[in-house]
């Protein structure tokens, strides 16, 4: 009889005979017989997932045999690309996490938890803001005016990425697969492991594979969670009588007659309101729940999960919602033919009330929840005395104050306002795998990946951006559909000590994409607060008909001899609807090569063997593309209809490029991994070069050229740019302690990167300036320096005898700023300078971490088990914009670091004069170096602290395992950054404005509580 | 596979190489310049506002640099969004002209047919008169400042399809009047003389903005040369091309005017993309919020609705309403959506164009341009009759009708230009805003910072 671990009977166990013909396989029992003649010794028990045994055949030993899952054999094989291959093979760049790792993660999407877990990839949670879509880079920054974040192919299947919903909620549909659904995540980051998906690998490829059935009993698991998130380092802001104090020393030093006053509560006190309770949740309770059933034989496997988690973010009515199942099914027909599939369904509900000011774009909506909560008045409450809502013809009211004292009232829209996405997420494909002979394989794979998306969107009449049309109501459903057609050939022949292995393969890819909204506005009641209800003015919104077509055919060849040489070649040819007339075909290739030094036999003979367990040296080259992100019909011109007072017109709307082409990256990869110890320490060293050429650029056009365009500044995309990234990684595994109560494992890992613009287009153009939010230039692209820098004027404090900001203009001269002057700039001898702005900016600092990495620690002691994983960035700065509104002297609220503002002859400070009404000399108008700040960071990311409930006590519950754990989250940060957070980005994942912080939400702090039994 | 899908086109626009191949199609193009003329950022929305935020009519209520708050302390500078986005619209539209006409002469001519597409070139040319007109008052220092010899536009008239690098310097801004009145000119030329529908240009629509681009540049022979073919030389002054002055105003502004008095008018409608875009709507910006706007900028009291001149009698007093306590320009009725009509040129406008060239030309006491101020004041105002008598010289009278024009054409887009034109001080209109004097560097807008950026050839006003 065959059991596994816990006893329970394995059916379809085989039993051979070594260096024998003869065999059988178990019972659904696991119960076997066997005649052996006498000269048999051994018995040889092998089944998928598990260690092989071989058995000294006596007479007491096969009455029971007991099989330990295979974990090593699971993490030893890798996902290539149309196939896998063993991690010894592998000679391109790899990283692998397992699926565990981010299993019960409080996150929304397994990429979010990948931070610091693998070298060179870096992973930055942009806002507090749930379901956000994490910056993703690997190896640095790929594109700048395309996407630069990875493909992402979940079980074979190219998957959409980004925000895709269409509200104020972002949708990041990657989060429709339950993390806990994931077997492995394997990241390619070279040519070699990248050129199969050739135009689109430049970001790297990231493969993610889901759990599928193991042969043996139905096991049933469980797992769940509960947590609390609460706000973190949430910026300190002047309370009322501060603010009075200020904003009347202000309007004193500007001339004006007019002050602030206080408001009287119902009580008779005096209104002091903190906004910022009034925004964040100070506790965001979110929990996750799993089931899955999984189990099969050699001939069919099963895997069926469901899951439900809801998780409140820490800005109020922002939370998402997730259910899903998952099935996997696998069958073998016959000796030749397997056929299988897969079938995901998610619904996801993302929401938020509005505006929350960070998602791209957002960042200086006026609703902006994040800004409101910094800069609403503290002398104003949300309710007036009577109960009602503290509002003034949409704005905010002031009480008995004439000044302003605010935008909206961020109250109302908390209560009123909705901007909610649901999405109905289908990924399913099904294959058909046919290996007529033990050396050919040929399959074919059809994959759908749908996204059904509702958009509902609802703005009030009393206070915010549509209260002057008396409310706004917008439905908007949107398709994503793609559908991808594979088809493949794999040969494989092992001869001699040569083994070769070859893969033809042809694949198709559709998208289309459809939306189409109605908007209605001026309510017909207040009753009313869907679209569907009573309004008077109807409009259609958020049109969009496109698709877009990929045509690809790639091969595959790896050869190795003796398991000691490897060689290994890909190309790819891909033919993309999308690009102009010219270019729309492209080759893409990958060369690599691999050593196994140890298998030589002067190391055999050298005394170095005797330490190494392993020694590997491998190069790769290739080229590689990427289109990820380029709209459909960027390289047409186009006319848009649009009425002329009701007739017919249709005006020029687009500028395109016939010659538009992929952006093409040529990288170059060597590495060494080494083994040590009988593998108890391993580890890998690998430097790269990626030359980046044809960047695609938004090239912008002068103005007077009157290209048409949405925005101030005319583009067309044109490949045009070079840019490099290259650096070194590192990573090392320790297995320190390994007794049997106690056991320590370290992994640390390492990545450096340089990053440079080399040319943006041609000598005429040198940088191109990055506008936040259509308002606010923050950032450059600039040629010799990284991608998105920051882009400021240059200040040098405050001037001790006169309270007045210096800047520097594009001169090199100091100017001094006096708003309440009438002559405001002036040079140090009192003469008229020009004004200061964004022509005077300067590229100042870098926002590319230059290193960046993660340490990790998992102690065993008994049944106890303690993980602590700490990430790092260092060499980079973050534009702290948030920090000019909180020094705005209009009627803005002030961070308290205004209270150190000069206010006589040699005070010594950064904080001007205040003078109401300047909104320049902290940086509100224009970008200052004084806004930006060291963005190193050393984060306590997860503590996890497991206790695997004893045998003894689970048992009698018929339980076959069960632990608790307890973690936290992003619970300790180690930076000198002033801002929440220095992991951060108003401008989502746009290569070219990282490293600003305008306006945005704070990450919080989670800690959370689970259980995880199995039946 | 499916090869055709790598060369499928948008089904929801159209693509350059179809845009000429039927004459609706060309209709609609012709349709579709004026939709960029009249896009919020220029003329259907800020070109106006920042005409009128500049002067000395208005107190900011919001302190918001979206809406104009940096224009109206008169320090916008280059990088301000109103800046940027005007001059990047205006050029928009002139060249959306220019690749128009460059199609026409290449194909659209010969599928037209002559007629028609003398009639859209004609229209297509006023239309990048207008724009330039426009932009030239807030980027370039006025005409009388050394009679044109000062920096005005960049002047293209070639069409602009593909990514290159443009490079050009900036004209005079006497070159720059130039190309306006050669514009201007061949419309008259090419355009029907038939007072058709206000929202399309015709002869009459370049005639008349003829008499405004010579009154700013000073030329008052060529403002009455102008002016006559449209005005008669005596009151009731109803032309023959059939324009005359409406007998009360707010029925001009009604919201959706085409009347008699129109000239020149762009239409707004509740269809979706029909209307101007948010804050960049006339009765957003104006109207308290009961009327649907946002209260943005409320009329001072000091300003010119505290002027002694302006009885309480006047009609025209009704096109301010109160809220609050405080005074506001109601000459935009129409709330969310914003569809009222932006009356661009109008009747009353040019018979004031008309009354002050007389008196500036004959340095007189004319008797017509009394009789033309007569004709405009008195519509509001019954109980006010000009004489000779009530001038003390000709200066007196060219105020007088300036004060009119004030009056009058309040909430149009006007004040600012009015004042540069003639040199004029821009007065204060709080105590932080000091007066500009003509010699200042902000008496004009700065240059968008995007031109000066990917322009190497453009310099700045200072």
């Amino acid at each position: 009889k065959v059991s596994d671990e816990s006893g329970s009977p394995l059916p379809g166990v085989t039993i051979s005979i070594p260096g024998g013909k003869s065999g059988t396989v178990t019972d659904a029992k696991g119960i076997f017989s066997l005649s052996v003649t006498t000269e048999t010794k051994t018995l040889r028990v092998s089944f998928v997932g598990y260690e092989e045994k071989v058995l000294q055949i006596t007479s007491d030993n096969l009455g029971s045999i007991k099989l330990i899952p295979d974990t090593k054999a699971i993490s030893e094989v890798v996902v290539v690309g149309y196939g896998t291959q063993r991690r010894t093979e592998v000679t391109g760049s790899i990283t692998s996490v397992k699926g565990a790792t981010v299993a019960t993660l409080p996150v929304q999407s397994f990429e979010a938890g990948l931070g610091g877990r693998a070298a060179g990839v870096q992973i930055t949670v942009p806002n507090g803001v749930v379901n956000n879509p994490p910056v993703f880079r690997i190896r640095g920054t790929n594109s700048l005016s395309l996407s630069a974040y990875p493909l992402i192919v979940i079980d074979g299947v190219p998957t959409f990425t980004g925000d895709v919903g269409s509200t104020s909620a972002p949708l990041n549909p990657l989060s429709s697969i339950n993390p806990e659904d994931i077997e492995s995540i394997d990241i390619g980051k070279d040519a070699a492991a990248t050129a199969i998906y050739g135009s689109r690998a430049a970001n790297g490829v990231v493969f993610v594979t889901t759990k599928k059935g193991r042969p043996g009993r139905p096991r049933i698991s469980y797992d769940g969670w509960v947590g609390i998130s609460s706000p973190n380092r949430l910026p300190k802001l002047l309370n009322a009588r501060q603010y009075l104090e200020m904003k009347n020393e202000g309007l004193k030093n500007a001339g004006n007659a007019n002050t602030y006053v206080p408001t009287l509560d119902a009580k008779g006190d005096t209104v002091d309101t903190k906004w910022m309770d009034v925004v964040y949740r100070k506790q965001a309770v979110s929990q996750s729940h799993n089931v899955n059933i999984s189990g099969g034989t050699e001939i069919s496997n099963y895997y069926l999960s469901a899951g439900y988690t809801k998780q409140q973010g820490i800005l109020r009515q922002n939370d998402f919602i997730r259910k899903n199942i998952m099935l996997n099914l696998n069958q073998r027909l016959g000796k030749a033919l397997s056929i299988g599939g897969k079938l995901s369904y998610s619904n996801e509900n993302s929401l938020i009330s509005g505006a929350s000011g960070s998602l791209e774009g957002e960042a200086f909506a006026s609703g902006g929840l994040a800004r409101l909560a910094f800069l609403t008045s503290p002398i104003v409450a949300p309710y007036n005395n009577d109960g009602s809502y503290n509002v003034d013809d949409g704005y905010i009211g002031g009480g008995d104050n004439v000044l302003q004292t605010g935008i909206y009232n961020p109250k109302v829209l908390l209560d009123l306002d909705r901007s909610n996405v649901e999405s109905n997420h289908i990924q399913a494909n099904v294959y058909a795998e046919l290996k007529p002979w033990e050396w050919l394989t040929l399959r074919t794979t059809y994959g759908g990946d749908y996204i059904f998306m509702n958009n509902d969107i609802f703005e009030n009449a009393i206070s915010g951006d549509n209260a002057a049309s008396n409310g706004m109501a917008n439905s908007i459903h949107s398709d994503y559909k793609r559908w991808i057609w594979t088809n493949t050939a794999q040969f494989d022949k092992t001869f001699n000590y040569h083994s070769i292995n070859v893969l033809i393969g042809g694949e198709q890819q559709r998208d289309q994409r459809e939306r189409y909204g109605l908007q209605r506005t001026n309510q017909a009641d207040s009753y009313f607060n869907n679209t569907e209800g009573g309004w008077i003015n109807d409009y259609s919104s958020d049109l969009l008909r496109r698709q877009n077509y990929l045509l690809s055919s790639f091969a595959r060849v790896n050869y190795n001899y003796r398991e000691k040489y490897y060689v290994s070649a890909n190309v790819r040819q891909d033919q993309f609807s999308a690009f102009g007339e010219n270019n729309k075909k492209g080759i893409f290739y990958g060369f690599s090569a691999g050593w196994e030094i140890t298998k030589e036999q002067f190391w055999a003979d050298s005394k170095l063997s005797e330490v190494f367990s392993g020694l590997k040296l491998r190069a790769s080259h290739g080229k590689v593309g990427n289109l990820a992100g380029l709209g459909d019909y960027d390289a047409l011109s186009l006319y848009r209809p649009v009425p002329y007072g009701g007739d017919p017109a249709i005006y020029y709307y687009q500028s395109g490029n016939p010659n538009l082409g992929w952006e093409v990256s040529k990288k170059t990869d060597v590495g060494l991994a080494f083994g040590l110890l009988n593998n108890r320490l391993t580890g890998e060293l690998g430097y790269y070069y990626n030359n980046i050429d044809g960047l695609i650029l938004q090239v912008p056009q002068a103005p007077s050229a009157g290209i048409p365009h949405t925005n101030t500044t005319s583009t067309i995309p044109v490949n045009v740019g070079k840019m490099y990234n290259k650096g070194w990684e590192f990573n090392v595994n320790f297995a320190a302690i390994n007794k049997k109560a106690f056991s320590w494992n370290t992994s640390f890992n390492i990545a450096f990167n340089k990053n440079q613009i080399t040319e943006l287009s041609g000598s005429e153009l040198t940088s191109i300036p990055f506008v936040t939010s259509s308002l606010e230039q923050t950032s450059v692209n600039k040629v010799g320096y990284p991608a998105g820098m920051i882009y400021v004027v240059l200040t040098k404090g405050v001037d001790p005898l006169t309270g007045r900001r210096i800047f520097v203009n594009a001169a090199g001269e100091d100017v001094y700023f006096d708003p309440a002057a009438q002559d405001k700039y002036k040079y140090a001898d009192g003469k008229i300078a020009s004004p200061v702005g964004t022509k005077d900016a300067v590229a100042y600092k870098n926002t590319n971490p230059k290193v960046l990495g993660g340490f990790e620690n998992t102690f065993r002691y008994k049944n106890f088990e303690l993980n602590v994983l700490l990430t790092y960035q260092t060499g980079f700065y973050v534009y702290y914009g948030s920090y000019a509104g909180m020094k705005d002297q209009r009627y803005w609220n002030n961070s308290i670091d205004v209270l150190k503002r000069w206010q006589k002859p040699n005070d010594i400070t950064d904080i001007p004069r205040v003078v109401n009404g300047d909104n320049i000399s902290n940086g509100s108008s224009f970008a200052i170096a004084a806004n930006v700040f060291k963005g190193d960071f050393l984060k306590l990311r997860s503590v996890g602290l497991t206790y695997v409930i004893p045998e003894t006590a689970v048992k009698p519950l018929h339980l076959t395992g069960a632990k608790v754990y307890v973690r936290g989250n992003n619970l300790a940060i180690v930076t000198k950054y002033p801002g929440p957070d220095p992991e951060v980005s108003s401008n989502g994942n746009n290569a070219s404005g990282q490293g600003v912080d305008r306006n945005t939400l704070g990450n919080g702090r989670t800690v959370t509580v689970g259980l995880n039994v199995n039946f | 596979c499916q090869k055709d899908l790598l060369s499928a086109l948008p089904t929801t626009d159209i693509p350059d190489t179809k845009a000429f191949d039927t004459p609706d199609r060309i209709a609609s193009q012709a349709a579709g310049l004026y939709s960029v003329l009249k896009h919020g950022k220029f003329m259907g929305g800020k070109v106006l506002i920042a005409n009128e935020v500049r002067g000395e009519d208005y107190t900011n209520e919001r302190s918001n640099n979206v809406t104009l708050f940096a224009t109206w302390k008169m320090v916008a500078t280059g990088e301000s969004q109103e800046v940027k986005e005007i001059w990047s619209q205006g050029y928009k539209t002139i060249n959306s002209v220019n690749v128009f006409l460059a199609g026409m002469n290449a194909k659209g001519t010969s599928v037209a047919g002559k007629e028609a597409s003398d009639s859209y070139i004609g229209e297509a040319k006023f239309i990048r008169g207008l724009s330039y007109f426009q932009l030239l008052q807030l980027y370039a220092r006025p005409y009388i400042n050394g009679a044109g010899n000062q920096p005005g536009l960049i002047l293209y008239w070639e069409p602009h399809t593909v990514a290159g690098v443009y490079t050009r310097a900036r004209s005079t801004v006497a070159e720059s009047y130039s190309q306006i009145i050669r514009d201007l000119d061949s419309s008259e030329t090419l355009l029907p003389k038939e007072a058709a529908t206000a929202t399309r240009a015709n002869a009459f629509s370049a005639i008349a903005l003829k008499t405004r681009v010579y009154l700013y540049m000073g030329m008052w022979d060529k403002v009455i040369t102008e002016a006559n073919k449209l005005v008669p030389a005596t009151a009731p002054f109803e032309s023959d091309a059939g324009y005359q002055l409406e007998s009360n105003l707010r029925t001009v502004f009604s919201g959706k005017y085409t009347g008699e008095e129109a000239i020149f008018t762009l239409p707004n409608s509740e269809a979706t993309n029909d209307f101007p875009g948010t804050q960049t709507q006339m009765a957003y910006y104006f109207n308290p919020a009961p009327l649907g706007g946002n209260r943005e900028y409320n009329l001072r009291p000091e300003g010119i609705i505290g002027d002694a001149f302006w009885k309480a009698t006047d009609t025209r007093r009704k096109l301010i309403t109160t809220a609050s306590g405080k005074n506001y320009m109601n000459k935009y009725i129409s709330p969310d959506p914003y569809t009222d009509y932006i009356q661009v040129i109008r009747y009353a406008e040019i018979l004031l164009n008309l009354a002050e060239a007389r008196v500036r030309s004959t340095n007189a006491l004319d008797p017509q341009a009394i009789a033309l101020l007569n004709a405009v004041h008195g519509r509001s105002d019954a109980t006010t009759i000009f004489t000779a008598a009530s001038f003390d010289s000709p200066q007196d009278l060219i105020n007088t009708i300036l004060k009119e024009k004030h009056i009058e054409l309040l909430g149009e887009g006007f004040r600012a230009m009015e004042l540069t034109r003639l040199g004029l001080t821009i007065p204060t209109k709080s105590s932080i805003i000091p007066p500009t004097t003509p010699t200042t560097n902000n008496y004009v807008w700065p240059i968008s910072s995007d031109e000066l950026v990917y322009n190497k050839g453009c310099k700045d006003n200072y």
